[in-house]
C-alpha cells in the first residue's frame, strides 16, 4: 500500500499534499543530521503520544512546569529529556525558555539536536493534524532506515535573537543558498536554520499545505487553491490564537 | 498578514475574529464558519471539531474543508516553531502590527516575551 493514499478519505485530496508527506515520511525514515532514522521515527512516535501523556496534561495546568520530576507516558527509548521537549513542543509549547533550551545543551541534549528535534516533532504533527482535521485515520510511521547522522552544521551562524543560534539574514549561501533569496527572510524562516535540512522539510510541507515562501508575498487568489489569502489568513490567524503565539 | 491581505483586496472584515469573535459586519465568505474550523482544531476539541467540520463541509464544500485543514495544520506547526525557538515578530517596529496585537490582546500571551516591544 502506497503511503498517504488517502484511500479513506471520503473527499479528494490534493495530490500536492499527498506528495508532500509521502516524501516526507520517507526522509522521517532515514538519518537525519543529529538523530539516527529509528531515534527520528521514535521522535515522531512520541510527538503523537504526547496528546493523551497523562503527565503534560498535568504540567500544563500548573502554575510552573518546572514543579514536577518527569512522569510521561513515554512510548519510546529516547533520553528522559528528549523525550520531555518533544512533548513540551506539543502541549506547553509558549512556556520553553532560553534557560529550558540552555539547560537540555548542558545536559547532553545539545542545541542542534533540539532543533532537529522539533522539526520532526512539528512536521509529524502538522501532518497528522491535517488528517485529524478531515477526521481521518493517522498514517502508520515508517520503517527507520539504517545510517549514521551527518552531523552537518552550517557556517554563518549567529545568536542575533531566540534561543539557539541561526543563520545571519544574509547567511543563504553556499550550501544554504536555496533557503531563502539574498537577505529577504523572516524570523520564522531562519529560527530551525542550525540544522538545514529542517528547514528544507518545513519549505515543502508548507508549501502544499499553506503556501511557498514565493507565494507569500502575493494576496491574491493562488492557483489551485479554493480559499482566497484573506480566508487562509484567517484560519491561520485563529489556531494562532488558540495557542497563544504572539508570534 | 490577515490585515494586510484585507487591505490589499479593500475587503471588510473584522480582525476580531481571530480572537473568536463573531464577524457579523465582515465581507468573508464562509468566515464564521472556517473560524470556528480551526479554532475547533487547534483546541483540540474532538466534538467541536466534528461539528464544525460538518458544518464548513456542507456550506463550502471538500475542496475548502481540505484546503482549509491544510493551513490549520501547517499553523500548528508554525506556532511551536516560534515558540519552540523563542524568535521576536518581525515586525517590531511596524505601528500598525504593533497596534492590532495590542487591540486583541495578544500582549497577553506568554510567548510575547520573546518580542521586546510594546505598545
Amino acid at each position: 500500500m502506497t503511503d498517504f493514499d488517502y484511500s479513506d478519505a471520503p473527499f479528494a485530496i490534493r495530490e500536492d499534499i499527498k506528495l508532500a508527506h509521502r516524501d516526507y515520511w520517507q526522509r522521517l525514515a532515514r538519518p537525519g543530521s543529529w538523530w539516527t532514522g529509528a531515534e527520528r521515527v521514535a521522535i515522531a512516535a512520541e510527538s503523537r503520544r504526547a496528546r493523551t501523556c497523562a503527565f503534560c496534561t498535568e504540567r500544563k495546568n500548573a502554575l510552573s512546569p518546572y514543579t514536577q520530576a518527569y512522569a510521561h507516558s513515554n512510548v519510546s527509548n529516547l533520553s528522559a529529556r528528549a523525550v520531555d521537549a518533544v512533548h513540551r513542543v506539543i502541549t506547553d509549547q509558549n512556556r520553553i525558555t532560553r534557560t529550558f533550551v540552555a539547560d537540555n545543551h548542558a545536559h547532553g541534549l545539545s542545541e542542534e539536536a533540539y532543533v532537529e528535534l522539533t522539526g520532526i516533532t512539528v512536521a509529524v504533527l502538522s501532518i497528522d493534524e491535517f488528517n485529524r482535521a478531515l477526521g481521518l485515520q493517522l498514517e502508520p510511521l515508517p520503517e527507520p532506515l539504517n545510517g549514521k547522522p551527518d552531523e552537518y552544521r552550517p557556517e554563518n551562524l549567529t545568536r542575533d535573537t531566540g534561543f539557539v543560534p541561526m543563520l545571519r539574514r544574509d547567511g543563504a549561501i553556499g550550501r544554504e543558498q536555496d533557503l531563502w533569496s539574498g537577505e529577504r527572510t523572516a524570523n520564522v524562516l531562519r529560527a530551525l536554520t542550525l540544522v538545514p535540512d529542517v528547514v528544507r522539510d518545513w519549505k515543502m510541507i508548507g508549501s502544499a499545505q499553506y503556501l511557498s515562501i514565493e507565494d507569500m508575498g502575493d494576496f491574491g487568489q493562488q492557483a489551485g487553491r479554493s480559499i482566497d489569502r484573506m480566508q487562509m489568513e484567517l484560519v491561520a490567524g485563529r489556531v494562532s490564537s488558540v495557542n497563544e503565539c504572539f508570534y | 498578514m490577515l490585515r494586510v491581505s484585507a487591505n490589499k483586496t479593500e475587503t471588510e472584515i473584522d480582525v476580531g475574529m481571530v480572537i473568536g469573535q463573531s464577524g457579523g459586519n465582515s465581507e468573508l465568505e464562509f468566515g464564521e464558519e472556517l473560524m470556528r474550523f480551526a479554532g475547533a482544531l487547534a483546541s483540540g476539541n474532538e466534538a467541536q471539531l466534528d461539528d464544525s467540520r460538518a458544518e464548513l463541509l456542507d456550506i463550502a464544500g471538500p475542496t475548502v474543508l481540505v484546503d482549509a485543514a491544510g493551513v490549520a495544520a501547517n499553523f500548528q506547526r508554525m506556532v511551536r516553531i516560534a515558540d519552540a525557538m523563542g524568535i521576536p515578530v518581525d515586525t517590531n517596529d511596524n505601528e500598525m502590527s504593533n497596534q492590532l496585537r495590542a487591540d486583541l490582546g495578544l500582549h497577553e500571551f506568554r510567548s510575547a516575551e520573546n518580542s521586546t516591544t510594546k505598545p
